[in-house]
């Protein structure tokens, strides 16, 4: 029996994209697939050792995968808002039954959602008089996404990178309209400096808490001020750097979080979405940190 | 029939203007030389003369589409260029492959005849190789295809433009004034039958009202990919050329018509419809057509 612990990623993992034949596509009229670029982002994980499988986000950068299906959104320059927004159908779901068929039976799935403060504050909002009334109307949207992903994935993440630069006062209500009657477990990602956000945080109504702990070792002694009944999906080796943190380093990094936290650990990932790294830093980092997860949790 | 609210750039590329409002200028085509197999240089010779001389007598303005589908071939086309086409008129090449594309733009800008070159065409698939030969031989102008894998729509078409829907580092406007062309077409990369195919022809009047860029496209590949046609033969050739009309309807300004035997056609089915239009957006709008449009020789 493996260890409690599992490793996931947080969202996005990188690909080459073949625009060549992108644009041969169109000249010989013939579809071209997305699935071999998912397979790919897929693969790696899987080579790499992680429990809990993503579908990479590889379609666009994460919030605009949301954008783009949402309606009322339309993406120029930025992403905009030009109507009254609403769930006009799946976004993620084709992407994670694909998933479903490609991954080995013992490895689990997370669906990914785009938290609808942070699709609010990413967009230019050409529409409503109200940001708040925005959120609400992105939060309902999304709720449809979550319950119909309930039925295809193991877990669900919300990604609200936003709360960590201003987290509203109504983020609570936000966040459980999103994952109202889902029974699955529920991740939170907020990367970023949480440290002053952390009592709103932990009221929320989800089951992991995931943040940055590599890139903001501070967060360790912050986060131990609080009595909280969340567990942690901990960040254990940065996004935002090239550098390929030996196996060592994370180790060390591990057993510090498991001494301060001890069974609130239950997931060990990248600090966030790995899309800027390129694919061998990618994938690198997730090898030694599942190694290093190995090493320490067995 | 309409006029756009924003200010609509002309074009011009060796005499030949391209954009305007609806009803300004004529729709100027573009046919189609070599697309299959080995040239057939004698016979393209009679096809260029013809569509040459359809031109003169409907005022509706040609331009010849060179593709060049191996690297054996692209001394003889631009040789044929040089001794068939008339220096006052300017051509495109009509090119996928980047690695022929850089070649051919070396030969053009040796045989200095950059100034009368429309580069078909600037997309996702640009290569940074293309990007520093187009620096160096720079055409004197660009067609950019909009098209977005991720969105078909006139939306997706904009954000490719604009961003280039996260394929490309920039947006392909920003490409193509980057390695200095500075002036270009639009193409809104009409999509096969059942895949948005309708949207490249929306599409040209919501990009000209956000840009005001002289915009077009080769609808005339919807009709050729509908293979439910065939079983009409008589009627292919005819909906394959009056496809056409779609773009100056919407208020565009350029069609990429197909092969150049389609060219008798082509020319009197467009000088129809933009007579059509002008009349109308003449009187409504004060669009007052260029002494080169058709109505100025018919009525």
């Amino acid at each position: 029996m493996g260890s409690s612990v599992k490793t996931t990623i947080i969202g996005s993992y990188p690909i080459d994209v073949d625009r060549l034949e992108q644009i041969n596509g169109y000249y010989n009229q013939s579809y071209i697939s997305w699935n071999k670029y998912i397979k790919d982002a897929v693969n790696k994980q899987i080579n790499a050792g992680i429990d809990v499988i993503a579908d990479g986000q590889t379609r666009d950068p994460f919030l605009n995968i949301f954008y783009r299906k949402i309606k009322g959104c339309r993406i120029r320059d930025r992403p905009e808002v030009i109507d009254k927004v609403e769930f006009s159908g799946p976004i993620t779901i084709e992407d994670q039954k694909y998933v479903r068929k490609i991954i080995p039976k013992n490895k689990k799935l997370i669906g990914l959602i785009a938290g609808p403060y942070t699709l609010t504050q990413s967009c230019k909002n050409l529409f409503y008089k109200d940001d708040k009334e925005l959120a609400f109307d992105f939060a309902e949207a999304l709720k449809n996404e979550a319950k119909m992903l309930e039925d295809h994935v193991d877990m669900i993440s919300v990604d609200e990178p936003f709360f960590s630069v201003q987290m509203p006062e109504y983020a609570k209500e936000l966040i459980s309209i999103v994952t109202k009657n889902i029974s699955l477990e529920k991740r939170l990602h907020v990367c970023g400096d949480v440290s002053d956000i952390i009592p709103q945080l932990i009221e929320l109504p989800i089951d992991v808490l995931s943040h940055e702990f590599k890139a903001k070792p501070e967060l360790f002694d912050k986060f131990i001020q609080y009595d909280f009944n969340q567990k942690i999906c901990l960040g254990g080796v940065r996004s935002d750097e090239s550098r390929i943190e030996p196996v060592d380093e994370i180790v060390a990094h591990l057993k510090k979080a498991k001494k301060l936290f001890e069974d609130k650990i239950a997931y060990i990932s990248p600090d966030c979405g790995q899309r800027m790294r390129t694919p061998y830093e990618a994938f690198q980092k997730l090898k030694n940190l599942v190694e290093a997860k190995r090493i320490v949790y067995g | 029939m309409f006029s756009f609210t924003k200010n609509q750039e002309i074009m011009e590329i060796s005499g030949i203007k391209i954009g305007g409002q609806p009803g300004e200028l004529p729709t100027v085509l573009f046919g189609g030389l070599f697309f299959k197999g080995e040239p057939d240089y004698q016979n393209s010779k009679k096809l260029l003369s013809n569509m040459l001389d359809l031109s003169k007598k409907t005022n509706i303005p040609a331009i010849p589409d060179f593709f060049i589908k191996k690297e054996e071939f692209i001394l003889k086309i631009i040789n044929f260029i040089e001794n068939n086409l008339p220096k006052n008129i300017p051509f495109s090449i009509d090119i996928i492959d980047p690695d022929l594309k850089i070649k051919t733009l070396e030969i053009l800008g040796k045989s200095k005849l950059l100034n009368r070159t429309i580069y078909n065409s600037i997309h996702v698939g640009i290569t940074d190789e293309e990007q520093v030969a187009i620096k160096k031989y720079t055409p004197e102008m660009a067609i950019i295809v909009a098209f977005n894998p991720k969105d078909k729509s006139p939306d997706g078409k904009i954000e490719v433009l604009e961003n280039g829907a996260n394929l490309t580092e920039l947006g392909l406007l920003e490409i193509t004034k980057k390695i200095g062309i500075k002036k270009l077409l639009i193409d809104t990369a009409a999509m096969a039958p059942g895949d948005n195919s309708g949207a490249s022809i929306a599409a040209i009047p919501v990009i000209k009202e956000e840009y005001g860029l002289p915009t077009g496209c080769a609808i005339h590949n919807v009709v050729e990919k509908s293979k439910w046609l065939d079983e009409f033969k008589n009627a292919k050739k005819s909906v394959d050329a009056s496809s056409n009309i779609n773009i100056p309807l919407f208020g565009g300004d350029y069609a990429i018509y197909g092969p150049i035997e389609q060219s008798d056609l082509v020319f009197p089915i467009i000088a129809w419809q933009d007579m059509l239009v002008s009349e109308y957006t003449e009187k409504y709008f004060g669009a007052t057509p260029d002494k080169s449009h058709p109505r100025r020789k018919f009525y």
